[in-house]
């Protein structure tokens, strides 16, 4: 009862907030992320629960399906793609690793990729703090790697990633609606 | 300075135009289901009838970042003289959805995150000044302790941390900045973290609900 009585004040002070919001900064569509491995690292951080020491996050847009065909649809195969939304999509290593068989010292990197069918075309390019795709530059690359596409039986409505473990290595995990592929990094 | 409401909703709508341009963004137009801001990372994805997503669930409380120069990487893509880059915040963006930010939300007294989730990180680029102290460059975590007129914001070194436990042992300054309650102009649903130019360099501007507060940054 005491809840129903305060609905309607509720559902105002709603209104009044989403009202006044409309001249303000907005949300972004395609909210930023970010993933960490060992996955969850700041939450085992605080409780003193981390077990391996941290190697890598990616902060990334989350765009959405939106009812749209994604691969070779809205990312057009063939074509560079920011791996994401809006800012273009940043690697951070906490250590030197090996990606694509190359010495990959610590360090912020661009993480793009090209988009086919059957398999994907990773890129780390050493301009970061960019937009999108739209300036890439090809000189600025320090590796590409080819990783094949999965397909699952998912139907993901927002693009996602995350790291899991594999013998010796760690694999980012990037999926979205049908499609899974996995960048390995050695460690 | 005395910062109105009027000053901010100028400066966020010319935020806001430049913004737009070609940059996915929108309102959000739905409420979504709340989670409470204090809790742990939870599979949840509040994407309408979509289902829950196995490898990442979708924050309730989204994540975002402010760069100065305002709007940075678009900036290095459209120009290639672009002033050089001097910060960057990274942190969540936790909403009223109804509540009164104080005492629902926030209590005075007590460490605030500055955001939700992780806790809000600042890159300077360079080294700067704030309140006559130098801070060198590099990265660090922000919180608040939040009092009626004023906040307290702390710099600390504890990087890539939940936001949920402060240590105070790795705090490296702490500035003390007038909190502006504003009740007749408009309620902030969404926290926002947004810089502004000013003579001697920036101000790191962080609003919600009713409340601003600036910390001034000198470079």
């Amino acid at each position: 009862m005491k809840k129903l009585f305060f609905l309607p004040v509720v559902i105002l002070l709603f209104s009044v907030a989403a009202s006044a919001q409309s001249t303000l900064p907005a949300i972004d569509k395609s909210p930023l992320d970010i993933c960490y491995y060992p996955n969850n690292y700041p939450v085992l951080k605080i409780q003193d629960k981390a077990t391996e020491p941290l190697v890598a996050r990616v902060v990334y847009s989350r765009p959405k399906k939106e009812g749209r065909t994604i691969f070779g649809g809205l990312v057009e195969y063939g074509k560079l793609w920011r791996l994401g939304a809006n800012e273009a999509t940043e690697i951070e290593l906490y250590k030197t690793v090996y990606i694509g068989g190359k010495k990959i010292t610590k360090g912020r990197y661009t993480l793009y990729a090209i988009v086919n069918e059957s398999s994907w075309t990773f890129i780390l390019n050493k301009e970061t703090d960019t937009w999108g795709s739209f300036k890439y530059n090809q000189a600025k690359d320090v590796v590409r790697t080819d990783a094949p596409v999965q397909k699952t039986t998912d139907d993901l409505e927002s693009l996602a990633m995350t790291f899991e473990k594999t013998n010796g290595s760690i694999n980012l995990i990037v999926a979205w609606e049908n499609v899974k592929v996995a960048l390995p990094i050695k460690l | 300075m005395k910062m109105t409401w009027l000053q901010l909703i100028m400066i966020t709508l010319l935020f806001s135009i430049f913004s737009c341009k070609g940059k996915e963004k929108e309102v959000a137009s739905k409420p979504v289901i709340e989670k409470d801001t204090n809790t742990a990372p939870a599979n949840i994805n509040v994407t309408p009838n979509a289902v829950v997503n196995p490898y990442a669930g979708v924050d309730v409380s989204p994540m975002d970042m402010s760069y100065y120069p305002v709007d940075y990487p678009k900036l290095k893509m459209a120009n290639d003289n672009t002033p050089p880059l001097v910060a960057r915040v990274v942190y969540s963006r936790p909403h009223l959805q109804g509540r009164h930010l104080f005492n629902d939300v926030l209590k005075y007294g007590e460490p605030w995150r500055l955001g939700a989730n992780e806790s809000t990180e600042i890159q300077l680029y360079r080294d700067v000044t704030i309140q006559g102290k130098k801070v060198k460059a590099g990265r660090y975590i922000l919180y608040c302790i939040p009092e009626a007129d004023k906040w307290t914001i702390v710099l600390n070194t504890n990087i890539d941390s939940w936001g949920l436990k402060q240590e105070p042992a790795k705090d490296i300054q702490r500035f003390d900045i007038p909190a502006i309650h504003d009740h007749n102009g408009p309620s902030l649903e969404y926290f926002t973290i947004v810089f502004e130019k000013t003579a001697g360099g920036a101000d790191m501007v962080m609003a919600w609900g009713d409340v601003l507060a600036k910390l001034p940054i000198n470079f």
